[in-house]
């Protein structure tokens, strides 16, 4: 699968190269082709034929169960509300310190700013013991707070936003001060129009790290009352066999296909809608350490 | 008010006396809810970690100094250096294919006359997007001894069933297989945007050279690309090292503790209420990523 590009390149180059880009395509596009498919046979046909698709058969059934079983539209609500407020604070503060770390001159600049670079080099798993211990502290485990609060300005987005708002002209800056608009007006007129598809990018990025976190969630929200999307979903065989007296294997992986599925789709919608931000995302978030 | 103390963050500009004085304060009112987060949830609890690494804190009750004590604790113990031995083995199983597959797939897609270009980078990216929990719990089906579509691929072909979970020599080639799968596409769009700042006409001549298509790319495109590569090196080895949510939801670190990561290892410390050795086992974590990513950082520069 590897080395198909190299021997035959030279001579026939559009064969050799396509067969393993059509390969590696179908190895990334088929585990979540056939989960979603799959999600839709009836439970016993997954597992004794897990290769074989009869459109014939399909249905809802597992859907049916596992939105009984589950308490996934509470993650999804959890998710949610994390995503809006947390989300909208990333986006308002981390522009509006980078504006100033970009077109201003203030006492510590150069030190916060040299603080944000090591923290982009820090592992974000070293964090985690600590503000556990804070959020006990604060009485905050399980509630919103933190889940919101911590990462919520995230250095990365910082770093990012200033250099895009560095590349603005200072011309234009002083030539708006000159007609009368105030410092935050500036920003809010000027910068943030001129900046709109890197704010894009950073809005596509930050939705995707803030539905896709798991890690912080778990360890601080875990009750089931505050459980986000993804940890409902890590949990889903104990969850779906405790909530189902006998249910055997197979009833168990069709439920499970069907959360999976569900959780899937809202990011695959807004990937194949907003493809060229998100590409500048990744490239952008690849900064990141 | 304006000198700055470090060169070369600060861009230079005209230094102004008189400036109005909301123009003074205006960047103090701008980055303060950042600051103010960041002292609040990042300074601090590094701070703190650091104490509390040299005490026996169990979360609650009062915390006695032990010194060293965690750290001995940790370095002596097999389990530690077993979590390290599982993540060094993964990283060993995974950047190499990765690197090898996303090099040669950025290679091809490089070329502009490509057909369906838009449609392999599509389909490259289509794992990243997806919610790494989410296509755990698939791998699980997927990679079911009796019932997964896996095994049954297999054998088609004639080749009898794999214990890929259940067994402590497939555990961990499939968690690789998981996260090639899951990061491959986002290692193809760094090295394609290497490729990208590459000037057409290095390879003109050396085809003029007579140079072969393999023997270009080892010595002309990778040395060009070479920062990009060590790049993706460095970011893989972090996320390799904090592995977390594939342990946790395909295989909780079994058979026999073969795949628990360093990153699994950590968060068993706080399942257990161990604190203390957890805040210390985060910041041996922290020098070994740190040393891993200077070492290969190093090994650029001496290549330069």
């Amino acid at each position: 699968m590897t080395i198909s590009t190299q021997a035959g390149e030279r001579r026939r180059p559009r064969i050799g190269s396509h067969a393993f880009l059509i390969l590696l395509a179908l190895a990334f596009l088929a585990p979540v082709a056939w989960a979603v498919l799959s999600a839709f046979k009836p439970a016993n046909d997954i597992i004794r034929h897990p290769l074989e698709f009869d459109l014939g058969t399909f249905g809802l059934d597992n859907f049916v169960g596992m939105f009984h079983d589950v308490p996934i539209l509470h993650g999804f609500l959890n998710t949610a509300i994390v995503l809006v407020v947390k989300g909208s604070i990333t986006l308002f503060c981390a522009p509006l310190a980078a504006y100033a770390f970009a077109k201003y001159d203030f006492v510590g600049k150069n030190l916060l700013f040299g603080t944000v670079l090591v923290t982009l080099m820090l592992p974000t798993i070293v964090l985690i013991i600590p503000l556990l211990l804070e959020m006990k502290e604060l009485g905050w485990v399980n509630t919103y707070q933190a889940l919101i609060l911590p990462g919520a300005v995230d250095a990365f987005a910082i770093f990012w936003m200033r250099q895009v708002i560095a590349s603005v002209p200072d011309e234009l800056l002083d030539a708006a001060r000159v007609d009368g608009c105030g410092e935050f007006g500036l920003y809010w007129r000027i910068v943030v129009p001129i900046i709109r598809p890197g704010l894009a990018g950073l809005a596509v990025l930050t939705v995707m790290n803030i539905y896709n976190d798991f890690v912080w969630p778990v360890v601080v929200a875990s009750s089931e009352r505050m459980a986000t999307l993804q940890v409902v979903l890590s949990t889903l065989a104990s969850t779906i066999s405790g909530n189902k007296i006998g249910a055997d294997y197979a009833t168990v992986t069709g439920e499970l296909l069907a959360a999976s599925t569900v959780a899937l789709v809202p990011l695959l919608v807004i990937f194949f809608l907003l493809q060229k931000h998100f590409i500048n995302g990744i490239l952008a978030g690849s900064v990141k350490g | 008010m304006t000198f700055t103390t470090l060169p070369g963050t600060a861009r230079p500009r005209r230094r102004r006396t008189g400036l109005p004085v909301s123009r003074r304060i205006a960047p103090y009112v701008f980055v303060a809810p950042f600051v103010a987060l960041f002292l609040a949830f990042g300074i601090y609890p590094m701070l703190f970690t650091l104490r509390l690494s040299f005490t026996n804190w169990r979360g609650a009750g009062s915390a006695q100094w032990v010194g060293w004590d965690n750290y001995g604790y940790l370095l002596t113990n097999p389990a530690f250096w077993n979590s390290l031995a599982n993540s060094a083995v993964l990283w060993l199983l995974i950047i190499p294919v990765q690197l090898v597959i996303a090099l040669a797939a950025a290679i091809l897609l490089d070329n502009a006359k490509l057909k369906a270009r838009g449609f392999y980078r599509t389909a490259f990216i289509v794992p990243f997007v997806t919610p790494l929990v989410a296509v755990a719990q698939i791998w699980v089906v997927l990679f079911d001894t009796n019932y997964g579509a896996v095994n049954a691929v297999l054998g088609v072909f004639g080749l009898p069933d794999v214990a890929w979970l259940t067994s402590s020599e497939w555990a961990k080639p499939t968690l690789a297989l998981l996260f090639i799968w899951k990061t491959t596409g986002f290692i193809i769009v760094i090295l394609l945007s290497g490729l990208q700042a590459i000037d057409s006409s290095v390879y003109e001549a050396a085809a003029l050279d007579g140079a072969g298509r393999m023997r270009r790319i080892w010595s002309i495109t990778v040395p060009l690309i070479r920062r990009t590569l060590m790049f993706s090196v460095v970011l893989q080895t972090l996320a390799v090292f904090q592995m977390f949510a594939e342990p946790f939801v395909v295989t909780q670190g079994g058979p026999y503790s073969s795949t628990t990561t360093a990153g699994l290892y950590l968060y068993n410390h706080i399942t257990r209420g161990d604190l203390g050795t957890g805040a210390a086992n985060s910041f041996l974590l922290v020098i070994l990523v740190m040393a891993l990513s200077l070492g290969f950082v190093r090994l650029l520069r001496a290549k330069d």
